[in-house]
Formats: C-alpha cells, structure tokens, sequence
C-alpha cells in the first residue's frame, strides 16, 4: 500500500501523462513505412542486377587469355549488388523493430526479406523495370557508368580481341565497321562464325570477337549481334540504341 | 489515492489500464496486482537489496505509466509489465557500481522444484539440503542463462511469454534455457551436486 501511495504521488506530483497514442502509432506507421520502402528500393535493385546480368556477355570470359577473375568481377554490378544488400538490411532492421518482429529469428528474417525483394524485383524486371530505372540512372547521374556503357567499354578492346560498332558495307567477306569510337575498321570475315540472326546489313550494330591484322584491319573469328537480338523495327530500319 | 483491493479485484488487467488513462487512482490497483512478484523478480536477477528492488520498480511504474498508451492488446499485460521492468532492472545493473555486492536474496523453493520436475528434464532429485549452493550456482551464471531460468521457473512463464518478456524469438529462448541448463548443471558438479 506504502508503495503504491508513493507511486500515485510521484506521479500526480510530477506531473507525470501519458504520451499521446497518436505518437505510438506515428511511430508505429513510420516503421511500416521504412520497411515497404527498403523492400521496394531492394526490388528495383535487384531488378536492375538482373537487367545487367541479361545485358552482360559473361561467354567473353572463355576468349581471355588472363587475369578471368579481375575481368569476370568487373562485369558484376556491384553498386546495385550493394544497393540490394542495404535494402535488405534496412528492411530486416526495420520489421525488427516493429511490435512483433522480434518473433522472427534473424536467419527468417533474412529469408524473408530477400524473397520479397527477389519476387517483386523478378516481377519488375520481366516488366522493363530494371532496364528503364537503369537508363534513368544513365541519363540523370553522370558519374553513374551505364550498362550500355559498360558493354562499349568491354567490347571496345581490338588489341584484346573485341571489336564492336555498326556496319558500313558487307560483301563478299569483308565488311567496313564504324565502332562506337567512330573509327573506320576493315573486317574480314571469311573464315568466321556468323551468328544466324545476324543479317550483315547496313547500320547493324555487331560485335567481334577476333585479333588485330594490321592498322584498323581486323580477323573476325566470331560475329554476333550487339543486343544478342535483332534490333530491326517494323520498317526494316535498324534501331538507334 | 491508492484505491481500495476490493475495487481492484473487480478488474481486469485491461480494465484497469484503461480506467487509469480517465483516473490516476486506478493505476494502483496494478501495481498492487504485481507489485510482490516483480519484486521478487527484480532481487532475482540484480541482487539489490530490497530498497533498490522498489526503487527501480517504482521507475518502472513510471515508465509504465508513460507508455500506457502503447500497450498492445495483443500481448499478456504481465508479459508487457514484466518487460518494461526487465529492461529497467537491467538498465540500473549496468549503472550501478554495487552490482552483485549483494547477494542476500529471497529465495523461493519452487526453484528447487524445477530441478526434481519431470517436465524440466535434465535434472533429476536434488536434495533439500543443498538450497543454498543452488541458490549460489544461479548467481554465477550469465544474466541470459539466469534470465530465462528465472522467468521459467520461477515465474512460471510459457516460451512465448519469455519470449514477449526478453524480445527474442521462442526458438531462442528454448535454446537458451536448455543451454542455461546445462551450464547450471556443469557448475552444480562442480560444487560436488549431481543433478543427472
């Protein structure tokens, strides 16, 4: 009885209230709302990882003569790998810190959230997602290097045998390329292998895998197409991109 | 004004918190309601004597009394006071510099019992006589092992409450009573008490 009288009396002496509810579910709603975000931002992020996974020639790493390791951990998209990771991390920290997320033992958590953000980020991705946020980071941020860039840069290496660009003429087994340095290069292809969906036309992008003959001459020994697809519209033009 | 224990009686642990946020007096009667038992739990776990137990549960009513408006429904009130008071207990044994100086404790002999329950497993007949090195094997052990020890048996609490109380996952908790278990049992051989 002492106890409680001096508790009562502290209280009403101190003035003591109750904090308000509406704070406890502000707090509440702010937590959620953290946690839908980080799921989100972790979709997107792994959506464009997938997109860049799609639209990275992991085959080139067979035609390396050295450093594989240094050249195969230079095609991952690290910076969207890491953005995934913090999303994921941010999401379990939240639900964690929501009233029942301490049922859930850290490796559930873990599990759960990475499925979210791999489900949704799939979704997204089959949907244009992951490319469309890629070339908005492109367009927007100029230190951000785009896939697109990054695939220049890779097959731009005539010296390590990549060549790519867009034709000028073909016949006969020799054709004239425009790379994407807009330097004019001689190609012979006769003894190479031609992917079946490429056409050899006019302003078709391609890329080339072979070695160097002399000043801007160069061997084709394989030739594929430079989206993997063909990229001819409705109108039989080739597409700009 | 400290209400009557027949107005109390009358009420729910809901009833009550929801009375006491349209009058003071009420809160009382949960104090009162729990008051021995948190006390007991707090010399539990910190070893203060029984001024310091109703000083930090006097706190703890006062952090109770702040947050009442964020009681979930969801939980067992005692699973939420007991919480609220765990984390104030724990809070003031980091603080104070006199933790374990003293360790003259109330004791309750349904500890004892857990050691001979069937249903606790591990540990089978313990002596009577013995309470005392039993009493000071709990002491030694780390507050997450003596924790759940005390919430279990002396509290008599589910795995999910323990789990409510501490903020951990029930898997947690059992794996940690079984390994509290098995660390009290390593300390009792010890001490020359055989409890397999």
């Amino acid at each position: 009885m002492k106890n409680a009288t001096n508790l009562i009396e502290t209280i009403k002496k101190q003035g003591l209230k109750p904090v308000p509810k509406w704070y406890f579910i502000f707090k509440k709603a702010m937590i959620y709302l953290v946690f839908f975000s980080a799921v989100v931002l972790g979709a997107l992020a792994f959506s464009v990882v997938l997109f860049s996974i799609q639209q990275t020639d992991f085959n080139i790493l067979g035609h390396l003569t050295h450093s594989k390791l240094e050249f195969f951990l230079s095609l991952l998209p690290f910076a969207w790998m890491l953005g995934l990771l913090m999303a994921i991390s941010l999401s379990i920290i939240s639900l964690r810190q929501s009233p029942k997320g301490y049922k859930f033992a850290l490796s559930k958590l873990i599990g759960y959230n990475a499925a979210i953000s791999i489900i949704l980020g799939t979704i997204i991705f089959m949907g244009g997602g992951g490319q469309q946020l890629e070339n908005a980071f492109a367009i927007h941020l100029s230190l951000y290097e785009s896939m697109q860039e990054k695939k220049v840069k890779l097959w731009s290496m005539p010296d390590q045998g990549f060549l790519s660009g867009q034709i000028i003429t073909a016949q006969n087994g020799d054709l004239k390329l425009l790379d994407f340095n807009k330097q004019e290069w001689s190609i012979s292809y006769k003894q190479a292998f031609v992917a079946p969906i490429v056409l050899l036309e006019n302003g078709e992008k391609i890329k080339i895998i072979g070695k160097v003959k002399g000043p801007h001459a160069f061997e084709a020994a394989e030739i594929r197409p430079w989206d993997g697809r063909s990229l001819k519209n409705h109108n039989g033009v080739w597409d700009k991109k | 004004m400290v209400l009557p224990k027949k107005i109390c009686d009358e009420l729910n642990d809901l009833q009550i918190i929801e009375k006491s946020l349209i009058e003071l007096d009420y809160f009382s009667c949960l104090f009162e309601r729990y008051e021995e038992r948190l006390l007991h739990y707090i010399k539990h776990i910190t070893h203060v004597p029984n001024e310091e137990a109703e000083d930090i549960l006097q706190e703890s009513f006062i952090n109770i009394w702040k947050n009442l408006n964020a009681f979930d429904t969801s939980l067992k009130t005692s699973s939420w006071i007991f919480r609220i008071v765990h984390n104030q207990a724990i809070s003031t044994l980091r603080k104070s510099k006199s933790f374990g100086k003293n360790k003259k404790l109330e004791w309750k002999e349904s500890f004892l019992d857990f050691l001979t329950d069937d249903t606790s497993n591990n540990f089978g007949e313990l002596p009577i006589d013995k309470e005392h090195l039993t009493r000071e094997i709990l002491e030694q052990l780390p507050l997450p092992y003596k924790e759940v020890l005390v919430l279990k048996f002396l509290e008599n609490m589910s795995y999910d409450d323990i789990s409510d109380v501490l903020k951990i996952p029930e898997g947690t908790v059992a794996t940690r009573i079984n390994r509290a278990k098995k660390a009290f049992a390593k300390l009792a051989s010890r001490q020359g008490i055989s409890i397999f």
